[in-house]
């Protein structure tokens, strides 16, 4: 379809807008990140750019003191940087394995077909609404502020992404590839493990990065589930202010930075897929 | 005969398994079955039980020893009774009415603009997707930062440093929700623009040499072969806006006073401010009824269509 001149510049006009508010806050807080305290607020004026930029912030984050700060962090990202990892990547196998079997024996052995409605019914609720229970629980087998509990709950509150989005992409390997190969003599665990997987590879792998990104972004759960030792990166970022009493704005827009880069980077990675990942397999693009 | 039964003895149960399509398929779903189970049916039933109790973690009562503090219901009888609880239960919705509308338009638009070829589309695609890419904790922070008095928008606005917004009564409320389009229109945009890009090419094009114009053809060809996608769209943010509380905490802590306490807030304050922990089995678990009713009804009526 051809477009008027007019009508395309106009077009690139209103995308260039929604690209600067999209980008306008995200902006404020990477340049936050790498300013000097006189200039993260406008009292001395506006600055986009930082005039003095500095790696101050992020060594005073990782380090917990800097050049030219009085003030000292008791508690550096060290710790909650391994707890966010630790606990995304366990939760995220917990939910890619269950999700994967889950979904195979669905998919393929025609088994329990209400499961697929009920996993995705853990979806539908506030989190806050179930949490007594699961707190008192956790509680009573000590797994608050452990790796392994806040890892049960991820791998449990993203097993519906997990299941659906490997359901979508199991449906889609033909059956008959696997019925040649059961023909030819093999157990159903080989042609899983030896035909079926392997086809199913990249799809295991945006499954996988989806429900990492999801992982990590939890603030909510970690705020429930952990006190101190198993900290995750979003709570610690939160909790920095009341700690120091000022408002540490640069260190907290640096933190910000760290955290916001894996989900942006493995998104964009399968921004393919997005779709098909946020809508439980309903919509492919 | 005989030699094919000793095979079959001399074979491993997981051998015997892995021949065995059903039996292996059970296997396959019992973890996912467990989890289940433990995430599910337990708690459901200790919410329960812990609704119609006085139970809180303070007292040292454990809580299977929680009958001693029965209370016949009046947790039930509190909450209905409760202006918190209706507020913030009020204030989710307002959320909800105004934001995910806000950003079906937005991304409806959006997804419109990206449905033909321009130069640099791919680009602008990935830009276009970040916010949502983003920890929400850190969107909330973001917009912490660009709010206040002494932030970036007061300088645009030319408003003094003063001007409060995230603890004014009615600005904290525009700047959450505000917050939460800029979130979540991604995401709206992501999903209509696959629905459009589904459309038929050929008969938008037929529509096109018939000499229908543009919005014509936006609202007779494409707009009746994405009612799916639509309704998927509003649904998983309209679910997802029920939950919020990532940004509204980190931004404004439900305050000033509760001024933006959504039901997610409410319910975290009730937990750890007053360690009411009965009275929030009680809300969580009408939550869970209510929700649950809704999605049946909700299910039923597509099935139906």
């Amino acid at each position: 379809m051809k477009t008027s001149p007019g009508a395309m510049a106009l077009k690139c006009f209103f995308v260039f807008l929604a690209s600067v508010v999209v980008l306008y806050p995200l902006l404020w807080m990477v340049t936050m990140a790498f300013k000097p305290h006189p200039e993260w607020t406008t009292v001395s004026g506006l600055t986009w750019l930082p005039k003095n930029p500095t790696w101050q912030n992020f060594e005073f984050i990782f380090f917990g003191e800097a050049e030219g700060l009085v003030v000292s962090l008791d508690r550096t990202i060290g710790g909650p940087l391994i707890a966010s990892l630790v606990t995304a990547t366990v939760g995220t196998l917990i939910a890619v394995v269950c999700g994967t079997l889950a979904s195979y024996a669905v998919v393929r052995f025609g088994l329990a077909q209400s499961l697929p409605l009920s996993v995705l019914q853990l979806r539908l609720f506030p989190p806050l609404a179930v949490m007594i229970p699961v707190m008192v629980m956790w509680a009573f087998i000590g797994a608050v502020d452990t790796w392994w509990g806040l890892s049960l709950i991820y791998g449990i509150v993203t097993l519906p992404f997990a299941f659906w989005l490997m359901k979508t992409f199991f449906e889609e390997v033909p059956v008959e590839i696997e019925d040649a190969a059961r023909v030819a003599g093999c157990s159903y665990w080989r042609v899983f493990y030896r035909i079926t997987l392997p086809i199913v590879k990249p799809g295991l792998a945006t499954c996988a990065l989806f429900v990492f990104i999801l992982n990590w972004s939890d603030y909510l759960l970690a705020l429930l589930l952990t006190q101190r030792e198993w900290v995750t990166l979003p709570v610690y970022m939160a909790t920095l202010t009341s700690a120091m009493g000022g408002q540490m704005y640069g260190m907290k827009a640096a933190l910000g930075v760290i955290a916001a880069i894996p989900p942006v980077v493995f998104g964009l990675m399968i921004q393919k897929h997005l779709v098909r990942g946020l809508t439980f397999g309903a919509l492919k693009q | 005969m005989t030699e094919l039964a000793n095979n079959s003895k001399s074979m491993g149960y997981w051998q015997r398994v892995a021949r065995d399509g059903p039996r292996m398929g059970f296997w396959f779903i019992l973890p996912t079955l467990l989890l289940l189970v433990f995430i599910v049916v337990f708690p459901l039933l200790m919410q329960l039980y812990l609704s119609f109790t006085w139970w809180t973690p303070l007292e040292g009562i454990p809580w299977y020893q929680a009958w001693e503090v029965f209370n016949w219901g009046e947790n039930y009888w509190f909450m209905i009774t409760d202006p918190r609880f209706w507020g913030a239960l009020w204030r989710t919705v307002l959320i909800m009415i105004i934001a995910v509308p806000a950003q079906f338009f937005l991304g409806m638009a959006l997804a419109y603009l990206f449905i033909d070829q321009f130069p640099g589309r791919k680009i602008f695609y990935s830009i276009m997707l970040t916010p949502m890419m983003i920890v929400p904790a850190v969107v909330g922070l973001m917009f912490f930062l660009l709010f206040q008095g002494t932030g970036p928008v007061n300088d645009h606005l030319g408003l003094p440093a003063e001007f409060s917004w995230l603890t004014d009564v009615n600005r904290a409320m525009i700047s959450v929700i505000i917050a939460d389009i800029w979130q979540w229109t991604p995401l709206m945009f992501l999903i209509l623009l696959a629905g459009m890009l589904g459309v038929p090419s050929d008969q938008l094009l037929a529509a096109k040499l018939l000499g229908g114009s543009n919005l014509q053809n936006f609202i007779k060809i494409i707009m009746p072969r994405m009612k799916t996608v639509i309704i998927i769209a509003l649904v998983l943010r309209a679910v997802e806006c029920f939950k919020i509380f990532d940004l509204v905490f980190i931004m404004t802590k439900g305050g000033p006073g509760v001024q933006t306490e959504t039901i997610s807030v409410f319910l975290y304050k009730q937990t750890f401010g007053e360690l009411e922990w009965a009275y929030v089995a009680t809300i969580g678990l009408s939550i869970l009824i209510a929700l649950s009713i809704l999605a049946v009804k909700g299910l039923s009526y597509m099935a139906k269509k």
